[in-house]
């Protein structure tokens, strides 16, 4: 019955399914708000379900001299990691009492491991461009995890619990200065995490081609770019859990739109951050990372524990 | 005579130092039955060792300071002990077949085993002092097997772990002095004192040039490197790091009660070997190299969890230590597996075996994910509890923010080592050595320890609550401790198998139940016929990213850079810095040494006088 309730809550609400929803819809935003940047007319609403759809009925094609069951179950490793670390989120946001001890350290784990599956992805396309961005994502994941388990911590030791609980229960970590630094520079990571311009290096469609997916077609390709939607959701909403409070049930609708629309600030300083910067290149972007950002969030954990 | 050597507690060590001889004095003609011998040896010592296992606490005072005790602690590594022995003999039947000095191998294999396992039951430091002095000359012999190549890799051993032998003796000797008795089971001594603390450090001294932790690891990658694959398997992969590890709780557990200072003393050892070993092995190109820096470096985690002080952070050292042994022997073994097919364990001269040898491969993936700690694997769940420790034990502190950092960002840049290795040896296309050769997959002695030690990974990882820490990681440290964060593994396990056997019914409803083979798209070049099957000699015009220049763009960072050119010139290594040291005095020495028999005369003279004044001052 336990295990029961977790699969149904994991494969439905608000796990897999609704994450893949929202996400999408979040993705038809991204993509309408960038068109009206272009002057360009945009998608119609349902047009990211309908690219999904199409991607499930179109032939899947395997590379040649590739180990077939990596390159088909890589995209799965994402979209199960990032299904999962919804899940828990959610879980933490609608009942802040009934979560685990450290289940911080698991949703940064959790939401890590997309990159990894298209990482492994990549090097199982046998394909030097797949090669090339597959290594650059390595580099980008090397750059931001430092500056983000630091930004992180930043909410732990406000809340002084490493309980998404008791951190959705404390006041908001950016009410504190070191909590609007931690913020920003969590938010740059969630830029470099969602592989978004400016640190699109692994794809770089005109360098690349694509790069980590330049081998994938029909479904896998499908379900990675899903996962990369859902993404999208998770991430930012991620980051209204950790660092703005949440989104309050059982208090009212005001206090649910102001959650939904902490959400939707976060996405559009997205969409406006990748319509407006060109790309670095993975070392510059390497460098940013253990560089400037790194040492902000150095002063955000030095600021926090004076009590700022 | 023959009571004592049958004792029940005993047994585990008599039974494969009586092999060894055995294997010893066979003659050549009985190559072959050599390797079963030492099977059938290491199998009798894992059955002598589990009703030793099973019967809690027990002390056996033989003769004198020969006295063994069984607690919770030592029964755990005791096990563990015999478990890896017996499978590293198993791996090694099909490894070492043909080469020269099977006897001694085995003997010094079977050896070893028995000393590791008498050192674990020692309830005396003099009898611990002197199995630990004996580990150290069998290290230095099964080292030197490999032939002349590995005799540089060998001396450096013998020297730091010798070294840590001597500074142990001290720390045993101080002990003595304060307490008045060597026996281990005696009350916890306080630190405070500069005696204490003397006596504490020369104890941790030995246990991390035992494990490897640093500034004492050294000799981890020479030894990596050049032994015998199943050697590096057996000692600094699992044997060593088991005694060490041991040995260090055992010091900060029983011997002493840690104090702040010394805490933070060793969390600062241990965040600054993850990270620093971590950073090592991002830029190895050798296989075997860059997987010992990984044993090096994990350590730092076991030392990290052990010196929180915490019980959920000495389980979770514990922990790790078992879950290191089990994933760091199967990357060795098939570190071992992709040298006996290919001839090397060079990254650069390897790639595509990924399709040729399957189930290493597999075996290497899911070791890989494990010891980059990707949930839900076994070593997500220990580096879980370490971080626990860590933010239980600092509490009130400020500290802890840098060592749970030091370990989270090691973990990734695990995985970033382990990605190139996955990428330069498996996945990408064979080279042209490896395509030559025509590479298949090893026999089963060889394949079964390391798919059973993989598939281990995956049963510890999800099974954490109902097999390891009830049976084995909860008794090690008093079934009276209760900790709190032990992550669930179950749900977490359930919904990352649940989505993946979704995407698996997707597939099956989709185009891609059915797949076409189609060749790679390089975005309008042409591959060359030779270049897809991995043939083709000289420089390709394809952008290949090789094992070399994977991480080129980390090394060429500006603080980066340096830290890699002093350790190119060898400073953090300290074998080369107490040479370096060592030769300046012996060249100070040199000059008193001129070989004129008045000089000589004169230094007795100046010793007598100091040796009497010293007399005079202690009796005066």
């Amino acid at each position: 019955m336990y295990y029961g309730d977790i699969i149904v809550q994991y494969l439905v609400f608000p796990g897999m399914l609704f994450t893949a929803v929202v996400g999408l819809v979040t993705s038809w935003i991204d993509r309408k708000v960038t068109a009206r940047v272009q002057m360009r007319v945009g998608p119609p609403f349902l047009q990211p379900f309908y690219d999904i759809v199409k991607y499930m009925i179109k032939e899947t094609t395997v590379p040649a001299g590739a180990p077939a069951w990596l390159f088909l179950s890589a995209p799965l490793i994402g979209l199960a990691a990032v299904s999962a670390a919804s899940t828990i989120l959610w879980r933490a946001l609608m009942v802040p009492s009934e979560t685990f001890a450290g289940d911080l350290i698991v949703l940064i784990y959790l939401l890590t491991m997309p990159a990894l599956a298209v990482i492994l992805g990549s090097f199982a396309s046998c394909n030097p461009l797949a090669s090339v961005g597959g290594s650059r994502e390595m580099k980008l994941v090397m750059g931001y995890e430092l500056p983000f388990v630091l930004a992180a911590l930043v909410p732990v030791i406000h809340a002084q619990s490493i309980r998404m609980g008791d951190i959705l229960s404390a006041s908001p970590a950016v009410a504190a200065p070191s909590g609007v630094l931690a913020l920003l520079v969590a938010m740059l990571c969630m830029q470099a995490k969602l592989t978004l311009v400016p640190f699109d290096a692994p794809e770089a469609e005109t360098e690349l081609t694509g790069g980590a997916y330049i081998e994938y077609s029909g479904p896998p390709l499908g379900l990675f770019k899903l996962t990369r939607a859902m993404m999208l959701f998770t991430m930012p909403m991620f980051l209204v859990a950790l660092y703005c409070g949440g989104i309050r049930f059982g208090t009212g609708w005001l206090d649910i739109v102001l959650g939904i629309l902490k959400y939707v600030g976060l996405v559009v300083v997205i969409v406006l951050i990748r319509n407006t910067a060109p790309r670095m290149r993975i070392d510059q972007a390497v460098k940013f990372f253990w560089g400037p950002v790194t040492v902000v969030a150095l002063a955000a954990v030095v600021l926090a524990f004076m009590g700022w | 005579m023959l009571d004592v050597l049958l004792n029940p507690m005993v047994l585990p060590v008599t039974i494969p130092v009586i092999a060894g001889f055995l294997c010893l004095l066979l003659p050549k003609a009985l190559d072959r039955v050599r390797g079963f011998v030492a099977v059938v040896a290491a199998a009798l010592t894992l059955v002598a060792v589990w009703p030793v296992f099973r019967g809690g606490n027990q002390v056996a005072d033989l003769a004198g300071w020969v006295s063994l005790r069984i607690d919770g602690l030592s029964a755990f590594v005791l096990l563990a002990t015999a478990v890896f022995g017996l499978l590293i003999t198993v791996y090694s039947v099909g490894f070492m077949k043909g080469k020269a000095r099977l006897r001694e191998y085995y003997a010094y294999v079977l050896w070893t085993l028995g000393a590791s396992l008498g050192a674990v039951m020692a309830n005396d430091l003099v009898l611990l002092l002197i199995l630990w002095g004996f580990l150290g000359i069998t290290l230095y012999l099964l080292i030197g097997i490999a032939g002349p190549d590995a005799a540089d890799a060998a001396k450096k051993s013998f020297i730091i772990i010798g070294g840590s032998d001597c500074i142990l003796m001290l720390g045993v000797v101080l002990v003595w002095v304060k307490t008045g008795s060597t026996r281990m089971d005696g009350p916890a001594m306080a630190l405070g004192s500069r005696v204490a603390y003397v006596a504490f450090l020369s104890f941790v001294a030995a246990a991390f040039a035992k494990a490897g932790a640093m500034p004492l690891h050294s000799w981890v990658p020479d030894c990596g490197e050049k032994a015998p694959v199943p050697v590096a398997a057996l000692l600094p992969a699992s044997l060593d790091k088991l005694l060490g590890i041991y040995l260090l709780v055992r010091v900060v557990v029983d011997l002493f009660t840690l104090d702040g200072l010394m805490k933070g003393l060793l969390m600062l050892i241990g965040a600054v070997t993850v990270l620093f070993a971590v950073m090592m092995a991002l830029v190895q190109h050798d296989m075997k190299r860059l997987l010992s820096y990984h044993a090096v470096s994990q350590v730092g985690y076991m030392v990290l969890g052990i010196a929180s002080g915490t019980a959920v952070g000495i389980a979770g050292g514990l922990f790790h230590m078992l879950n290191n042994a089990i994933y760091k022997s199967a990357l060795f073994l098939c570190a071992g597996a992709v040298e006996k097919q290919t001839g090397t364990t060079d990254l650069d001269r390897l790639g595509g075996l990924g399709k040729a040898m399957p189930l290493t491969f597999a075996a290497f993936v899911v070791a890989a994910l494990s010891i980059s700690g990707i949930p839900p694997l076994n070593g997500f769940a220990s580096k879980w509890m370490v971080y626990q420790g860590i933010i239980e034990g600092g509490r009130g502190g400020r500290l802890w923010v840098i060592w749970l950092v030091a370990a989270m960002l090691g973990s990734a840049l695990t995985l970033a080592s382990f990605v190139k290795v996955l990428h330069a040896a498996f996945l990408r296309k064979a080279s042209p050595d490896v395509a030559r050769k025509n590479v298949r997959e090893v026999g089963f002695t060889m394949w079964l320890p390391t798919t059973i030690l993989a598939a281990t990974c995956v049963a510890f990882g999800v099974l954490v609550h109902h097999l390891p820490l009830p049976y084995l990681i909860r008794p090690a440290i008093g079934a009276s401790v209760d900790f709190t964060g032990v992550w669930g593994a179950g749900p977490a396990t359930v919904m990352l198998l649940a989505g993946i056997a979704l995407g698996l019914v997707l597939y099956f409803l989709t185009s891609a139940r059915k797949v076409r083979t189609c060749q790679p798209y390089i975005g309008g070049e042409v591959m060359s016929e030779p270049y897809i099957q991995g043939v083709a000699r000289g420089p390709s015009r394809d952008v290949e990213v090789t094992g070399v220049d994977f991480y080129q763009t980390i090394q060429d960072l500006p603080l980066i850079h340096k830290m890699y050119d002093l350790a190119a010139k060898k400073v953090f290594d300290i074998y080369d810095v107490g040479r370096g040291t060592a030769m300046y005095f012996i060249e100070a020495l040199r000059k008193a040494h001129a070989g004129l028999l008045p000089v000589y005369l004169t230094w007795v003279m100046a010793g007598l006088l100091v040796i009497l004044y010293m007399l005079m001052r202690l009796w005066g």
